[in-house]
């Protein structure tokens, strides 16, 4: 396959550099097309959006409240339907504070209803946009400005792909920006599907995540190297995992970002234990429903 | 012209099958519930071309319909009380963003303790989020005020609720003039705006610094300052049709009565029973009742205030450590003394004609001469 080469994305945008969220914007656009209206909720892309009379996304936006990225989605798709607009896409785009914590009950919503959108978290994995706090998608060990060392995050990311894959929608993906053909794919598969697709994006973030921002694909590459960042989707309720790790040792992965720095040994071991675990039942599910 | 028994639900429901609504979407709550029920079943049987989005809360419920709205269709929901205050946030986006909603609303007290009964503090805590807000007091203004908030919404930009006391409007069977075929001139042509365009990619709804900020609220005070103006204008319209007169406010009674008596909603129904009573026993009075409570009415106040001794206002509301809201709004605006506001029916407790009777006595001999409350049966 081949990536669209026009760019919808408009340059000049207000993302930091190395941001992972424009990226992804970029490339899932090309994928989709001029016929895409994108819902965007409180998050960073609110800001590299520009301010009003700016649209750097290129393709039509609304904006809306942090907690209704999925619904407002369903809503105006819905409305295009009643107006007979059936070929245009609707993106709702939201970060995991959106997408994870606020925006989980309205998320469920339009996936048990199936309504036909495709719904894209971009995770930087804390929220950064109102300046690192942390959200239930941070990991075990992250440091953010609400789990200050030592009270490092204790608990487990959610596992938001599982959670939308019980809602027995017809596609769910995980993508990374290190291997963009099978990022672009998704998009491309997801756009050929009627009803709710989720592609759960992993954003790494310069500021957030405290590294150089040339490291942007490193890192997003280091994640599902280690194994940290499964590679998979969810067609028709079966299972295939996109690339099977290696599993490099986590500590190249971590020692990258600032923000593991101050992470005890038991939390590396907690993290570490949580992967191997999550990995277990990614790999029975893939077995069984393949 | 075809006559129904219908409660206000029924009414509502019945006016947004005839509206050519493109989508709702809606959440059950108590006293609300029959209206979106009626809908689903006119569905049902194909009676309306509707889709019905059946979200999982009233914020969902909210901002599913902006989604619509932005893009064109003509879009209704309906909710009460506790919903419409979780709605709150999403009731500032639809104003702000000139989606034209129109929204019904079951006024229901807020718990705790928890009340399914009318009260209207549910919709005018909403008095700030830019809605225009109608007041029906009966079956009959429910149903002709759906038609009229569409036309209202889609000519000004601006989302509208039309709020009816629950239980007592709600659900209250009488018989409603409806229409037929005569009303589709007047219903049918959309003016909807399409703010979303793929062939003219604009964003909706972003970040504005101060200096850009203002001039977007700007506009929107505006849109909602021309709304009593377009009402007048669209309210001929439907005169035309209907035989039907509508106003900001209604009145009925004395012009030059010694005592005037403002109500809203199922209290005006009331009020309309105690100036009978008074005519009885030879007091001239007049009842004000407020049809149109946002955009405010200030200049048909002040008209209809002339030369009028003494003002009695009952809300069945209350703003707590003030006073009743629509009596605070009222002196506020025209900043007038000889008025007296009486908080009554808190929760759903019955007001009677006898009870504002001599209430309005009693204002009139002086023995009432600051705001009371009003507790009906102990």
């Amino acid at each position: 396959m081949t990536i669209p080469k026009e760019e919808i994305l408009k340059p000049s945008h207000l993302a930091c550099p190395g941001c992972g969220a424009a990226l992804a914007m970029r490339l899932a656009l090309k994928a989709l097309g001029r016929r895409t209206m994108v819902v965007i909720s409180a998050c960073c892309w609110t800001v590299i959006n520009g301010t009003i009379g700016y649209n750097y996304s290129g393709v039509p936006a609304l904006h809306t409240a942090f907690e209704t990225t999925a619904v407002v989605a369903a809503g105006l798709k819905a409305s295009l339907e009643m107006q007979g607009k059936d070929d245009i896409t609707v993106m709702a785009w939201a970060g995991d504070g959106g997408t994870f914590d606020i925006g989980l009950q309205s998320l469920s919503g339009a996936a048990e209803r199936n309504d036909d959108i495709i719904y894209v978290c971009y995770d930087n994995e804390a929220y950064m946009n109102t300046g690192i706090q942390r959200s239930s998608a941070t990991p075990i060990g992250a440091e953010t400005t609400t789990t200050p060392s030592p009270v490092v995050k204790d608990r487990p990311k959610k596992d938001l792909m599982e959670i939308v894959a019980a809602h027995d929608v017809p596609y769910v993906a995980s993508a990374t920006l290190a291997y963009p053909n099978d990022f672009v794919k998704k998009f491309e598969k997801a756009k050929s599907k009627k009803g709710f697709k989720l592609i759960h994006i992993l954003s790494p973030c310069p500021p957030g995540h405290k590294f150089p921002e040339s490291k942007t694909i490193e890192i997003s590459k280091l994640a599902v190297e280690t194994g940290i960042f499964p590679l998979y989707e969810i067609e028709e309720g079966k299972y295939k995992i996109n690339k099977r790790p290696k599993f490099k040792s986590l500590n190249e992965y971590l020692d990258l970002q600032g923000r593991f720095r101050n992470m005890p040994k038991e939390k590396r071991e907690a993290l570490e234990e949580f992967i191997r675990k999550r990995w277990e039942r990614l790999t029975i599910k893939a077995e069984y429903f393949s | 012209m075809k006559k129904l028994v219908l409660g206000g639900n029924d009414a509502v429901a019945y006016a947004v099958k005839q509206c050519y609504v493109d989508v709702v979407s809606a959440y059950p709550i108590t006293p609300q519930t029959s209206i979106i029920e009626n809908i689903a079943h006119f569905i049902a049987k194909g009676e309306m071309k509707t889709r019905f989005i059946k979200v999982e809360s009233e914020h969902s419920a909210m901002a599913a319909a902006i989604g619509s709205a932005v893009a064109g269709s003509r879009v209704f929901t309906a909710t009460s009380s506790q919903g419409l205050l979780l709605m709150h946030e999403m009731l500032h986006w639809a104003a702000g963003l000139g989606a034209p909603i129109v929204m019904a609303n079951a006024n229901r007290a807020v718990a705790p303790p928890w009340s399914i009964w009318a009260d209207q503090v549910d919709s005018l805590s909403q008095r700030d989020t830019g809605w225009i807000q109608f007041y029906a007091s009966n079956s009959q203004d429910a149903y002709d005020l759906l038609f009229l908030s569409f036309r209202l919404a889609e000519k000004v930009k601006n989302p509208v609720m039309v709020c009816m006391d629950g239980f007592l409007v709600t659900h209250t069977k009488e018989p409603v003039a409806t229409f037929e075929d005569e009303i589709t001139d007047f219903i049918k042509i959309k003016d909807t705006p399409v703010l979303l365009d793929v062939d003219k990619p604009e964003a909706v709804g972003a970040l504005a610094f101060p200096k850009d900020y203002m001039p977007v609220k700007l506009e929107q005070i505006k849109r909602i300052s021309t709304a009593k103006e377009e009402f007048y204008n669209i309210a001929k319209e439907f005169k035309d049709v209907s035989k039907k007169e509508y106003k900001p406010l209604y009145t009925y009674g004395y012009s030059d009565a010694d005592i005037v008596l403002v109500a809203m909603g199922s209290n005006a129904e009331t009020a309309h029973l105690a100036i009978d009573l008074l005519d009885k026993e030879g007091i001239k009075s007049k009842l004000i009742k407020i049809v149109m409570f946002r955009p405010f009415p200030k200049d048909e106040f002040k008209k209809e205030f002339k030369r009028v001794k003494k003002v009695v206002v009952f809300d069945r509301n209350v703003s707590l450590g003030k006073s009743g809201i629509t009596k605070d709004e009222i002196a506020g605006a025209l900043g007038i003394k000889n008025i007296i506001g009486v908080v009554c029916g808190l929760g759903g407790v019955d007001v009677t004609e006898v009870e504002m009777a001599n209430i309005a006595k009693d204002v009139l001999e002086n023995k009432i001469k600051e705001d009371m409350i009003l507790w009906g049966e102990k």
